[in-house]
């Protein structure tokens, strides 16, 4: 990374006080969003660097079990992020969250980097770790969007659902339904970027190269990579994580049965 | 015609949440039979037809269709056998016509959706009015519950379990729909459980009236 431009303290200062103006224009206001703005903007400088300094570590370390350590705690806390977002949750959501997650994420980030990039080692952390982040900050949105779609569709919709096991459905026909909008709600975003793709932003990915100093095609086509990549574990994600939660709520008997189902606010 | 037992109820006991519906509760339903169960409102009737159509589990007790519990023919047949027909309709689709067609396309269906006898129906329950394009969200509620019911009796349950299937139903079309009812179980034969608090009309179309109030002191007693 030697033709990338070091920045100073001096231009994350400039930075902050971009974010002061927007502070000052709430208080102004009275939005009440200042300390929360500003919380958001600490949290931001405390990860980030944080990040840094075990992104530095784990790369120095270059090793496998350094590599799987790091990618547990991402999932864990993807797939935690996952299941609070949603209005309504189950036990056993979190380990759902987390299977499907980690599935989806190492699977592709590993195709990626075994296959397409073809880095030897495959874990080679510079590379590595960075994708399954993406991979796992997108899948996470195709997560608990399907979740919060199923589990309030299939909440909401209760007498729907029981009037087509009335009918004779079984419980996958009378579920289908709400499979289907979840995973298309899930999706939604994800699909949505694809379509404006460079012509509304420029993908923080890209822009990271190209402000480091990469030949921008080049850029593009890891672009390319990257939102096919994150487009994979986000359907893989969403679907996995809906078919797994959609057993929860159906009896063998094939039974509509909400007990499991808890209410939870989002904080 | 000799009549069989159709649905025969063992032992049923039923709660509803803490509350004693049933207890130990027995029936046999024959056919060509329309028994009614009779009852206030929040007494557990709707309970007691959700848990006749397996739609939830009782806390005791056995179900046989002909013999045949539950658990031997499926779920989703039985369901398809017992056929419920909610108090309040609910509607799906778009059309009357995706409507009444739509439990035909289930894996488990037998038969193939028959337009010239679903308009017989209708007719019969006074919709003929009512054409297969219709958007049914824009028919009124009475409609709406008979519509229901012609989508119920289409796929020949032999145990229909009607819940105030007249109740927003003005005297003409209630009527149409007690002798279309009647029509039906005698032709299959079939049998009806039918749950209502309305007394003075249960005694007369149907073969039996059953007391929900009764039954539930009985079984604490």
């Amino acid at each position: 990374m030697s033709n990338a431009l070091d920045l100073t303290l001096l231009d994350l200062v400039i930075a902050a006080a971009l974010l002061l103006v927007a502070g000052g224009v709430s208080v102004a206001l009275g939005l009440g969003l200042g300390r929360r703005l500003a919380l958001a903007a600490v949290r931001t400088v405390v990860q980030l660097m944080l990040v840094g300094y075990v992104l530095a570590f784990v790369f120095g370390q270059g090793t496998l079990t350094a590599v799987a350590a790091m990618a547990a705690v991402m999932i864990v806390a993807a797939a935690r992020a996952a299941v609070r977002r949603p209005s309504h949750t189950y036990r056993g959501a979190f380990g759902h969250a987390f299977v499907t997650m980690l599935l989806a994420g190492l699977v592709i980030t590993t195709v990626v980097t075994a296959g397409i990039i073809g880095i030897r080692p495959w874990f080679e952390p510079r590379y590595f770790v960075p994708l399954l982040g993406m991979v796992l900050g997108n899948s996470l949105t195709g997560v608990a969007l399907g979740l919060d779609a199923l589990l309030s569709g299939v909440h909401d919709q209760r007498s729907r659902i029981e009037l087509e096991l009335a009918l004779g459905a079984t419980a996958w026909e009378a579920a289908r339904p709400h499979v289907r909008e979840a995973v298309r709600r899930g999706l939604i975003p994800i699909v949505n970027s694809m379509m404006v793709v460079g012509l509304v932003s420029i993908p923080g990915m890209m822009t990271g190269q190209i402000l480091a100093g990469a030949d921008p095609v080049a850029a593009v086509k890891y672009q390319i990579v990257v939102m096919f990549m994150v487009a994979a574990a986000t359907s893989l994600g969403c679907i996995g994580v809906v078919l797994l939660a959609v057993r929860r709520v159906f009896t063998p008997r094939h039974q509509l049965d909400l007990t499991p189902l808890r209410r939870q606010d989002d904080t | 015609m000799t009549a069989e037992i159709l649905l025969s109820i063992r032992n049923l006991s039923v709660r509803a949440g803490s509350r004693r519906l049933l207890d130990d509760f027995d029936l046999d339903l024959h056919t060509g039979q329309i028994v009614a169960l009779r009852g206030a409102s929040g007494s557990g009737k709707t309970t007691l037809l959700r848990t006749l159509a397996c739609l939830q589990d009782p806390t005791n007790g056995t179900l046989t269709l002909r013999g045949d519990a539950p658990a031997d023919l499926g779920w989703p047949a039985w369901r398809r056998r017992v056929g419920l027909v909610p108090q309040l309709p609910v509607m799906l689709f778009d059309t009357v016509g995706e409507e009444l067609a739509h439990a035909f396309t289930y894996r488990g269906a037998i038969k193939k959706f028959d337009p010239d006898r679903a308009a017989r129906m209708l007719s019969a329950l006074r919709l003929d009015a009512v054409k297969l394009d219709d958007a049914p969200q824009e028919l009124s509620v009475g409609q709406q519950q008979r519509l229901a019911l012609v989508r119920a009796l289409l796929l020949d349950p032999e145990v229909l379990l009607l819940d105030e299937p007249t109740s927003t139903l003005d005297a003409d079309a209630a009527e149409a729909v007690r002798q279309l009812v009647r029509a039906e179980i005698s032709l299959r034969p079939a049998a009806a459980l039918v749950v209502t608090h309305d007394t003075g009309h249960a005694d007369r179309w149907c073969d039996r009236v059953l007391d929900l109030q009764i039954l539930a002191t009985e079984a604490r007693g």
